[in-house]
């Protein structure tokens, strides 16, 4: 699914896109051409093909009589009905790669070869495209030629298509110059710098800091103040468990007056089980997880809750992100994992490529195949080197110095592993069997139970048997088995019959054991070139392996693998230039609102260039010298001086630099979807912490939504927000409208848009609602307080600090005159009508605080 | 937006602006043309209120779009493009082949149970199917030579909403609204009444890459019925009016009071503008979905009074009620909680129905258009996301075919009265003057000002259209 890239794929197979039928282009392709041009030449010297009047030759001039007839006749038709396209007058590259107007150009010919083979109408490509033979080669496009028009045609090949054009075709430029391209910042590997010199020493703490300070000392510019604790304790707390300080866990730091009492609540962060929740949830956008598939056929991933329950095990365990990558790329080719606990934790990861929207009704099953792989490789791509590879599918890549080569080689790596069960729609993706002990003692009772009855039957029938021969046998010998059942008696036959069912209704219903969606090899074979990416025109072979200009020493691809395996290990090799920096650059990214590289998706050249590239190389060798851990790597950022500042404003470092891409303070930053869902729920005290599990209420390869439109899932669970159904096509709303990424496509760049449609939410959502009203409903079962101490106790829940004097008075006010007021209207009727206008008084003044920037913006 | 412009200053005040529109729903139109700006690199930004219209690539012949969706792609054959030969031909082997990868087998020629007559002083075929649309058939452009190339119903669909059936790309009604916004400042540029979730579902109105505002607001969806649908959140039965006024004037001061050290920030500002457009919307959306107001006699055309109409009837009368208060793309959706016109068996049966329900609704909206002068203004598309065969699934069924199948327009700048394009002798591939899906959105965008190669949107490092890397506008059909 190359999202976001040039997308010509698509359309090769519409009638536009036949037009990639006729031709050649690119580079790849330009020793083919030149052969075809070659044997043409040949062909045609050698063969007296012009009936009707013989004497030109398509190297040679035409006659008088053949060039009036090519003016008159030929040339009109070819610019009127196929210059459009297939003509290089506006620079732009012809459809298809054809040319049709000069003669170099039809000699030259398209993706298909030649065009016209001189003298032989039946053989042309261009004949049977005019006469609309083949659905996939109609031209033109827009309407069939008149009988006539066609008939002018199919005579001047005939006469051995005389042309008079003599233009030269445009050379088509392909190759990639790799030693040049490895000179752009992302495509070389690059050494640890030096920390910089800095003016004030006092400032850093981390490595961090050198960077962005003797940057902001070269622009003149002094960081930002420290942020306050309560500021910066409510900030460390969502970036790391998604979750606000409960008032409690905020006292106990304001109270610990230790010097290294962040540091140790960095720690506390680290070490709960909430944390991998969190940044479990980061790695989920980037493996465009789902719990369903999305696209035409819209089932359930039943079993995809089991690799996002290993992401956020991963996170929790600080699992090296090496072995995280080349588990997910190959863990099936791994041994299994040690741990009893986890010990399928390898086959759970390789989910990762089978987890993307695969368009599973598309009835070419060539195609879908196809389909999948491009989508592997461009999520692969995408989610570890920030490349988009999906790009070269049809051709070279216009931007990176990718080419169809390269693609094609990581795609053979691809279609020799097994992602799919069966194509035949509505196809089915592989999933391995990761038996439970009770799957497996089940299953041996079953074939227990199955071999018993066997033995039942062969006992049965020997026994029948020997009576039968203890009757005696006459002259024709004793029969076949199958003849001599139907000689015993009708009792006999009948328990053999039973006994025969009963075993075949064992056999229908095979013990159901868990399962998990994965990959595994498939028949390993080299990969031809589509050509415009199309599975109908196969060009040369392109023998597996990785990009050339990614360097890294010599990695071997076994004959008998598919090299997924090799794959990941070139992928996480410390020499690898783009792995390692676009992980840290991705933690960059989800701990200050924008990555060091602004595109943390795409190191290419049309992404953006780092605005401290020795920072982000010092980041990724630290990184590797730590083992790739990824909680160390947290460490060194939120240790900074640069992550404790405070997010003031200063006009003239605004000036300066307005987008803060120098980090002279930090940005200010709204909640995730997630973290103002689980927000709610805490602060009413309704998060269930409960870990991981299925809550898809849809059954494995289902439709969520087939032909109907019938809802079937159900979001209202007061559990954590990351184990909800992840529903293609249909975000469950409150999601959808706070900028969760559409889950079809690998994104590490979360957007924050406002639109009204938020607000209505926090007015009228149900959830709004009943999380205020939970709310006031807790402060008010706390006898004996005054309105003012219930008011702070919801600022310190809420905000994460008491109110202002005003505030609290202001709060007394509002809850006053809603009582009096609007409360009169909204209350029923009752005995409890005081107490009821009471309560909805609270509910109110709760959700203005649940639905205010400070709740939801973090400074 | 990263990655627009190299000239921090302008990003910076072309963010703010867009920010500060993209509360709104009325967002003034200059987004699609940040990036023509951006390349000149012309740091002069328009900002406040530049008319949607002055940023037109040309002038427009339509304003507005409604786009009457056909779930499950009804027979061309049956409805709106006869062939003789079909008939002559019954129980006889298609003469040509069949195209290589189909969706189901069929057998032989089909013909149709329906007959044709002409109507109007256009003297237009139209079967007996379709008796009142047949009545304003003097209004209508048929093109009988669309074709698509997706013969299953998700990637047909996702092809004809979003241009692409498989990516992830932004519905055309989402492009229209980013290029020319709402007319409305309490209302959404794109509305969808009872959509599908099926078949590609939210894509099918979603945004994709294009920020969030663009994208369709869904009134209920195709398993609600019409009266019923409603936007999310849009009320809330618990709160009085007087309490809501006083919960937004306490959060409008608290929001004030917040971030007053942190500076200018338009995230913030916006924040406010979405509270309050809220307040608005929420008396503006059941004001538009409100018809007590309506006539009897409109009541009666639209067939609100009958139980076959009524559902669909009242969708079509939303749609010129969104219409005329300026929302420019109202996509109306018939489809029942299965695929609607997905008839591979029975197709006499649920091509009667089908057409029963939808057939005066239509008509009575186009006369309603014209009557009060908006058709002019108004392009009015109908269509499935494919065709059928003319050959038979089973006895009396018809497969998918996206080969050649036929949609109409009316109205906002198309020839009237006309038929464009022709299939084959018995309707199986369009041959004559092909349109394909991507021609159809060029054409729509270009009957609405909108030049198709130049409305684009830079996402991930290139330059997107609706209409990708094809698309070509048909104007031999506009007037």
């Amino acid at each position: 699914m190359s999202f976001g890239d040039h997308s010509h794929a698509h359309s090769k197979s519409n009638a536009h896109g036949a037009l990639a039928s006729f031709a050649v282009g690119g580079s790849v392709l330009l020793a083919a051409l030149l052969l075809t041009a070659f044997l043409l030449t040949a062909l045609t010297a050698r063969t007296p093909v012009f009936a009707e009047e013989p004497g030109g030759s398509p190297g040679g001039k035409p006659t008088e009589s053949q060039r009036n007839f090519f003016e008159k006749e030929v040339r009109p038709l070819l610019v009127a009905k196929c210059y459009e396209c297939h003509s290089g007058e506006d620079g732009a590259e012809p459809d298809g790669g054809l040319l049709l107007d000069s003669r170099a150009g039809w000699m030259q010919g398209g993706d298909s070869g030649a065009a016209i083979t001189p003298g032989n109408p039946d053989a042309s490509l261009l004949i049977k495209a005019i006469n609309y033979q083949d659905s996939e080669l109609s031209m033109p496009p827009d309407g069939k030629l008149s009988d006539q028009e066609i008939g002018v045609l199919t005579r001047w090949i005939k006469m051995g298509a005389p042309d008079p054009r003599d233009g030269a075709v445009k050379a088509s430029s392909s190759g990639i110059d790799i030693e040049e391209s490895r000179r752009f910042w992302s495509f070389h590997a690059s050494p640890k710098p030096d920390l910089p010199e800095v003016r004030n020493t006092a400032w850093p703490r981390t490595g961090v800091d050198f960077f962005i300070l003797a940057n902001l000392e070269k622009h003149g510019l002094a960081p930002a103040p420290p942020a306050d604790r309560r500021t910066l304790l409510r900030r460390a707390s969502y970036d790391l468990i998604g979750l606000p300080p409960t008032p409690e866990e905020m006292a106990a730091f304001l109270n610990d007056a230790r010097p290294d009492a962040y540091a140790r609540q960095i720690d506390r962060l680290l070490a709960s089980p909430r944390y991998g929740e969190k940044w479990g949830r980061h790695w989920l956008d980037v493996a465009r997880y789902a719990d369903s598939n999305g696209l035409d056929e819209n089932v359930a991933h039943g079993n995809a809750w089991r690799y996002r329950d290993y992401v956020v095990r991963s996170f929790n365990a600080d699992h090296p992100y090496d072995a995280f990558v080349v588990e997910q790329l190959a863990g099936d080719l791994l041994p299994p994992s040690k741990q009893a606990e986890n010990r399928y934790d390898r086959l759970i990861a390789t989910g990762f490529l089978v987890l993307g929207p695969k368009v599973l009704a598309e009835v070419d099953e060539e195609k879908m195949r196809m389909d999948i792989v491009d989508e592997q490789i461009d999520s692969t791509g995408r989610a570890f080197m920030g490349l988009t590879l999906g790009c070269c599918r049809c051709h070279d890549h216009k931007f990176d110095p990718f080419s169809a080569h390269d693609y094609y080689a990581l795609a053979g790596i691809f279609k020799s592993t097994t992602a799919m069960e069966s194509y035949k729609k509505i196809a089915r993706w592989y999933e391995h069997e990761i038996p439970t002990q009770d799957d497996l003692r089940r299953r041996a009772e079953h074939e227990a139970q199955q071999a018993s009855l066997k033995e039942q039957v062969d006992a049965e029938f020997a026994s029948a048997k020997t009576a039968f021969l203890a009757k005696g046998v006459d002259e024709s010998g004793v029969p076949e088995d199958e003849q001599l059942e139907k000689k015993f008696s009708n009792e006999t036959r009948a328990k053999l019959k039973t006994l025969r069912d009963e075993l075949a209704k064992l056999a229908k219903q095979p013990v159901e054991v868990s399962t998990t969606m994965g990959v595994i090899d498939g028949e390993v074979a080299d990969a031809k070139i589509h050509l415009r990416g199309s599975h109908l025109k196969l060009g040369e072979l392109a023998h597996r392996g990785f990009p050339r200009v990614l360097q890294v020493a010599d990695i071997r691809l076994p004959a008998k693998q598919s090299g997924r395996l090799e794959l990941a290990r070139w992928m996480t090799s410390a020499e690898h230039p783009l792995t390692h920096r676009v992980m840290v650059n991705r933690m960059w990214r989800w701990h200050f609102g924008v990555g060091l590289v602004d595109t943390p998706d795409n190191f290419g050249r049309l992404g953006g260039r780092p605005s401290h590239p020795d920072l982000i190389n010092w980041l990724a060798q630290n990184f590797i010298e730590s083992g790739t851990s990824i909680k160390q790597m947290h460490r060194t950022l939120m240790l900074s001086s640069t992550y404790q500042m405070s997010s003031t404003h200063s006009e003239q470092a605004a000036k300066e630099d307005p987008e803060n891409r120098l980090w002279w303070r930090m940005n200010v930053r709204r909640l995730e979807a997630e973290e103002l869902r689980d927000a709610l729920l805490q602060v009413a005290e309704n998060l269930d912490l409960k870990m991981g599990g299925n809550l898809l209420p849809i059954k494995n390869r289902a439709f969520v939504f087939n032909h109907t439109s019938k809802d079937e899932t159900n979001y209202d669970l007061p559990r954590r927000t990351l184990y909800l159904p992840v529903i293609r096509n249909n975000v469950y709303m409150p999601l959808a409208l706070f900028d969760f990424p559409d889950p079809a496509v690998s994104s590490g760049n979360r957007a924050t848009t406002t639109i009204a449609p938020q607000a209505l939410f926090l007015l009228n959502s149900k959830l709004a609602e009943r999380m205020a009203r939970r709310q006031a409903e807790h402060l008010l079962a706390v006898k004996n307080l005054t309105s003012a101490e219930r008011i702070d106790r919801l600022y310190e829940t809420a905000l994460s600090r008491p109110p202002s004097a005003m505030e609290r008075s202001r709060a007394e006010r509002f809850v006053q005159r809603y009582v009096e007021g609007p409360a009169k209207d909204e209350a029923a009727a009752g005995e409890t009508v005081r107490d009821e206008r009471e309560l909805l008084a609270w509910q109110a003044l709760c959700q203005v605080l649940l639905a205010s920037n400070e709740f939801i913006y973090l400074r | 937006m990263a990655g627009i412009m190299s000239n921090r200053t302008t990003l910076t005040s072309r963010r703010t602006l867009l920010k500060q529109s993209a509360v709104g729903f009325a967002h003034l139109a200059f987004s699609a043309l940040l990036h023509e700006e951006a390349q000149a690199a012309k740091s002069q930004t328009k900002g406040g209120g530049v008319a949607g219209e002055s940023r037109l690539h040309h002038p427009a012949k339509a304003k507005r779009v409604i786009f009457l969706f056909m779930k499950g792609g009804p027979s061309h054959v049956d409805t709106f493009d006869p062939k003789p030969l079909l008939s002559r031909d019954d129980g006889k082997p298609l003469p040509f082949n069949k195209p290589r990868v189909t969706f189901a087998q069929t057998g032989l020629l089909l013909k149709s149970p329906w007959k044709f007559r002409r109507y109007g002083e256009s003297g237009l075929p139209v079967s007996e199917l379709f008796p009142e649309v047949a009545k304003r058939v003097d209004d209508l452009c048929i093109i009988n030579s669309l074709h698509g190339t997706n013969p299953a119903h998700g990637g047909a669909a996702l092809k004809l909403h979003t241009g692409s059936d498989n990516f992830v790309r932004p519905s055309m009604g989402a492009w229209v609204n980013y290029g020319l916004g709402s007319e409305n400042a309490n209302l959404p540029g794109f509305v969808t009444i009872c959509p599908t979730l099926a078949h590609g579902g939210v894509n099918n109105w979603g945004s994709a890459f294009l920020p969030a505002q663009y994208q369709g607001t869904p009134l209920g969806n195709a398993s609600v019925p019409s009266e019923q649908a409603r936007v999310q959140y849009i009320s809330n039965p618990h709160r009085s009016n007087s309490g809501q006024r006083a919960q937004l004037d306490l959060l409008a001061q608290m929001n004030a009071e917040h971030f007053s050290a942190a500076g200018p920030n338009p995230d913030l500002d916006a924040r406010l503008n979405s509270f309050e457009l809220a307040f608005r919307m929420q008396h503006a959306m059941p004001e538009a979905q409100d018809i007590s107001q309506e006539t009897a006699a409109a009541r009666r055309d639209y067939g609100l009074e009958e139980e076959t109409t009524k559902d669909f009837g009242r969708q079509c009368l939303l749609a010129r009620r969104f219409i005329e208060r300026g929302v420019r793309f109202v996509q109306v959706t018939h489809s029942d909680s299965n695929v609607q016109w997905d008839q591979h068996g029975d197709l006499r049966k649920g091509h009667t129905k089908n057409a029963l329900e939808v057939d005066r609704p239509i008509a009575a909206l186009l006369t309603d258009l014209k009557a009060r002068g908006l058709l002019d203004e108004t392009l009015v598309i109908w269509g499935g996301e494919f065709g059928r065969t003319p050959t038979a699934q089973g006895k009396n069924g018809r497969d998918h075919n996206p080969e050649g199948f036929t949609m109409w327009m009316a109205g906002g700048g198309v020839k009237s009265g006309i038929r464009y394009g022709a299939t084959d002798d018995y309707g199986y591939y369009a041959l004559h003057n092909k349109v394909h899906i991507h021609d159809l959105h060029a054409t729509m965008l270009h009957l609405l000002g909108l030049d198709h190669l130049r409305l684009t949107y830079r996402y991930a490092g290139r330059d997107f259209r609706l209409t990708d890397v094809a698309g070509r506008v048909v104007s031999d059909i506009v007037a």
